[in-house]
């Protein structure tokens, strides 16, 4: 099974070693139930980092403790060395449900002016900055719409440009493809790698397509469920710029494929 | 908290020690709510409002029913009467007051037929959607079935409309009530909202607030049971949805 | 679309032509006693009549005026009590449950309280039909500020929003559905409250009006000032229609 592993790697796009993120020992326990337990996660500048396991496994937890969304009971998160108190404007997060999350009175540009609002940007700035950001992720035409006359995939773009409004250091992204079409799915994938590719961001990556997290991350890590843990962590060694046809027919890609399925069976079992 | 507010008013109106026209203290309310439930005053105007809000009800809610399903089941009929419906709905309730007085003069009549006229309209339009959203297939079913007009009324209209008609009859009902104690105290010398004028104009003011409280307690005891019917005669799902 | 439906309205149109003729019809026959019921050509000239000496104009004008303030008063008190109310909630779980019991109660059935308080003034009318209007608009407000998304609320957590911010851009604007359909029920209330009022309080409007014309049995000018009230209801609901659509533009469409 793992003979495939004999060949020389594809060097790994090596992420800057610069740790930004960081569990150190984190429990969290909501309404008496223990959710985390002994988290140790060390996320790197500029790193893409892909979080999979079974439902109840914390993933999103996990995400919302970075966001600063929930508190952990023990231990610390901590961005640039510093606990994560509350939620910061240069950590964005991007939810999966896109369809609450935006505001369904506001137009495309309105939501996206939300974002520069919050980080008190000047009014007379807000239209080239929405134009920019709406021109990058392919919404320039649909300014003057409302979320509700936008697909699916639309309105996950126009999420994706308010989280860039924000300029953030750091994207969390929890299960931002899950509710699309497959087609639609890999669009998106590419874009993302290409913003974050730009904009050299951190991305914590929440996902439970194996083969979503394999393509987008320079890591994979794996979580067990009840309470969650972190399992073990899968580097991935695949070059960059990806591509949706190449990439996943590599060798290296099929390989992690094989280990991923294998965890996600051990650990749902 | 506002348990709170009672004992404070208490304590105001008894460190006052003045005799108001205009107020009481909670207990003198009590003992005044008291004497009149058991002096047979009260019930009888309880009786009375009851009577024609119930009586009014009936009538608006079998005129509401039938132009109601008649103009859900005829779309063309429905649109036909757009204009007609739309221009008659809008005239308050108590603007047909002097009419009524000029056609029935005081009693219950007059009170009846506004109560009706303010109950017709939420009962119609209401019946009206309900019967216009039953599932298409339902009437198909009944087409293929052959089933005349009454029948096709009786045995699919009417059930299937049934939980949504409910819901309108509900609305309606605190309608009813609120019509008639409105027009008593208009005019009409009867029930509870004559009491409560009468109350007010011989300077009771304990009656008055005790009147007040009690027709509070009718409207609340009477939306309570009405939802609690909702419930158990079409389950939990009807009431939330009809919450909405 | 539109060609149908301007042709089913001119439809209605005829059939509502026709029930005024048949109108005519049971009045000229005399099938009720003309004291009771005019003909419409009877109440016409009434409604012009009184539009022609400027007496309709200020009846209606004293009740839109009435209706307007007590209105207004009750949005704003409605709204921002609703408001804090609904976000807060503390303040939901201890004030629900008597808001939920005071409901039901008819507001006409604070009109003796508010006469003895207040006397048979204009105030004492203002009052009843602000506090009528209140109800509805409160609890709408209470519901729609309770029913916020709570995704947007850590939006706004995550975009680093003041609380002010929150309430204005989020919980505002996300609860301005309930908020205006709360408006419009309160309107209709403050409609037969200010007729109510005015027929009780002998205020100069429409409801004192009319109750004149019934008591002197002046059936032409009782059946003109109904269809005045009747006008009144249908464009103050149409107004608020008008504005509903505006401001719920985002709603429709699709």
């Amino acid at each position: 099974m793992t003979a495939v592993d004999i060949r020389p790697r594809a060097p790994v796009s090596a992420p800057s070693t610069t740790p930004l993120i960081a569990f150190d020992r984190v429990d969290l326990t909501l309404g008496g139930r223990k959710i985390l337990e002994g988290i140790d996660l060390t996320i790197g500048q500029g790193e893409f980092v892909c979080v999979v396991g079974p439902s109840g496994c914390g993933k999103t937890t996990m995400l919302r403790l970075i966001a600063g969304l929930f508190q952990p009971s023990a231990g610390r998160v901590t961005y640039q060395g510093k606990p994560i108190a509350k939620p910061r404007q240069d950590i964005a997060i991007v939810f999966q449900d896109y369809g609450k999350a935006l505001l369904p009175w506001r137009t495309v540009s309105g939501n996206v002016a939300l974002a520069l609002e919050a980080i008190g940007i000047p009014k007379a700035q807000h239209g080239d900055r929405i134009g920019g950001l709406l021109a990058k992720v392919g919404l320039a035409k649909h300014a003057d719409k409302y979320p509700n006359q936008l697909s699916g995939g639309m309105q996950q773009r126009l999420q994706i440009a308010r989280c860039l409004a924000q300029e953030p250091a750091v994207l969390l992204m929890d299960e931002p493809f899950g509710a699309l079409d497959a087609m639609t799915r890999q669009g998106l994938q590419d874009e993302v790698l290409d913003i974050v590719g730009q904009s050299g961001a951190t991305v914590f990556f929440v996902t439970h397509d194996l083969e979503e997290a394999i393509y987008l991350g320079d890591r994979v890590i794996g979580l067990l469920p009840n309470p969650g843990r972190v399992a073990e962590s899968f580097p991935v060694g695949l070059v960059r710029p990806r591509d949706q046809l190449a990439t996943r027919e590599e060798p290296e890609f099929l390989r992690l494929r094989r280990v991923l399925f294998d965890f996600i069976k051990a650990a749902e079992a | 908290m506002p348990l709170a507010l009672v004992v404070v008013a208490e304590i105001a109106a008894r460190s006052s020690e003045m005799t108001s026209d205009t107020l009481a203290a909670p207990t003198d309310i009590v003992l005044a709510g008291i004497r009149a439930l058991g002096n047979g005053t009260i019930l009888a105007a309880t009786g009375q409002t009851l009577a024609t809000a119930l009586g009014g009800l009936g009538l608006g809610l079998g005129i509401g029913l039938v132009f109601g399903i008649l103009l859900g089941i005829f779309p063309i009929a429905d649109k036909l009467m757009e204009f007609s419906v739309e221009a008659f709905r809008p005239i308050p309730s108590v603007a047909l007051l002097p009419i009524a007085m000029l056609v029935f003069g005081f009693g219950y009549r007059m009170e009846i037929s506004i109560v009706a006229f303010g109950t017709m309209w939420p009962i119609l339009i209401l019946t009206r959607a309900a019967v216009a959203g039953i599932e298409p297939r339902l009437l198909e079913v009944s087409r293929v079935l052959g089933l005349g007009l009454l029948a096709r009324v009786f045995k699919i209209v009417l059930p299937a409309a049934l939980p949504r008609i409910f819901v309108a009859f509900r609305l309606a009902a605190g309608v009813a009530l609120i019509v008639a104690v409105t027009v008593e105290i208009a005019a009409n010398p009867l029930g509870l909202g004559y009491a409560i004028m009468s109350a007010q104009q011989s300077l009771d003011p304990a009656l008055m607030f005790a009147l007040l409280v009690w027709i509070g307690l009718i409207g609340w005891v009477l939306n309570w049971g009405l939802v609690w019917a909702q419930g158990r005669l079409f389950g939990r799902a009807a009431v939330v949805e009809a919450a909405q | 679309m539109t060609v149908a439906r301007l042709a089913w309205f001119a439809g209605s149109l005829v059939v509502g032509a026709l029930i005024i003729l048949g109108w005519q019809w049971i009045a000229d026959a005399k099938l009720v006693s003309p004291v009771f019921l005019p003909g419409p050509d009877r109440a016409w000239a009434a409604l012009v009549r009184g539009f022609a000496s400027g007496t309709l104009e200020e009846k209606l004008f004293g009740t839109v005026e009435r209706m307007v303030y007590g209105w207004l008063l009750a949005s704003l008190v409605g709204i921002a009590l609703g408001a804090v109310i609904g976000i807060s909630a503390v303040a939901r779980a201890y004030l629900a449950p008597m808001l939920e019991f005071l409901r039901p109660l008819p507001a006409s059935a604070i009109i003796p309280v508010a006469i003895a308080l207040l006397g048979l003034s204009e105030g004492m009318v203002l009052a009843v039909i602000a506090f009528g209007a209140l109800w509805p608009m409160l609890l709408a407000t209470i519901h729609g500020f309770a029913a916020v998304e709570p995704r947007l609320y850590e939006v706004s957590r995550a975009l680093g929003l003041s609380r002010w911010s929150v309430i204005w851009k989020i919980a505002l604007p996300s609860a301005l559905p309930d908020i205006l359909s709360g408006m419009r029920l309160g309107l209709t209330i403050a409609l037969i409250l200010a007729v109510v009022g005015e027929m009780l309080a002998s205020r100069d409007g429409l409801g004192l009006w009319i109750l004149l014309a019934a008591r002197s049995f002046r059936a032409p000018d009782l059946f003109a000032g109904v269809i005045v009230l009747g006008l009144l209801g249908f464009v103050s609901a149409m107004i608020l229609t008008v504005v509903e659509h505006r401001l719920l533009r985002w709603r429709a469409t699709r």
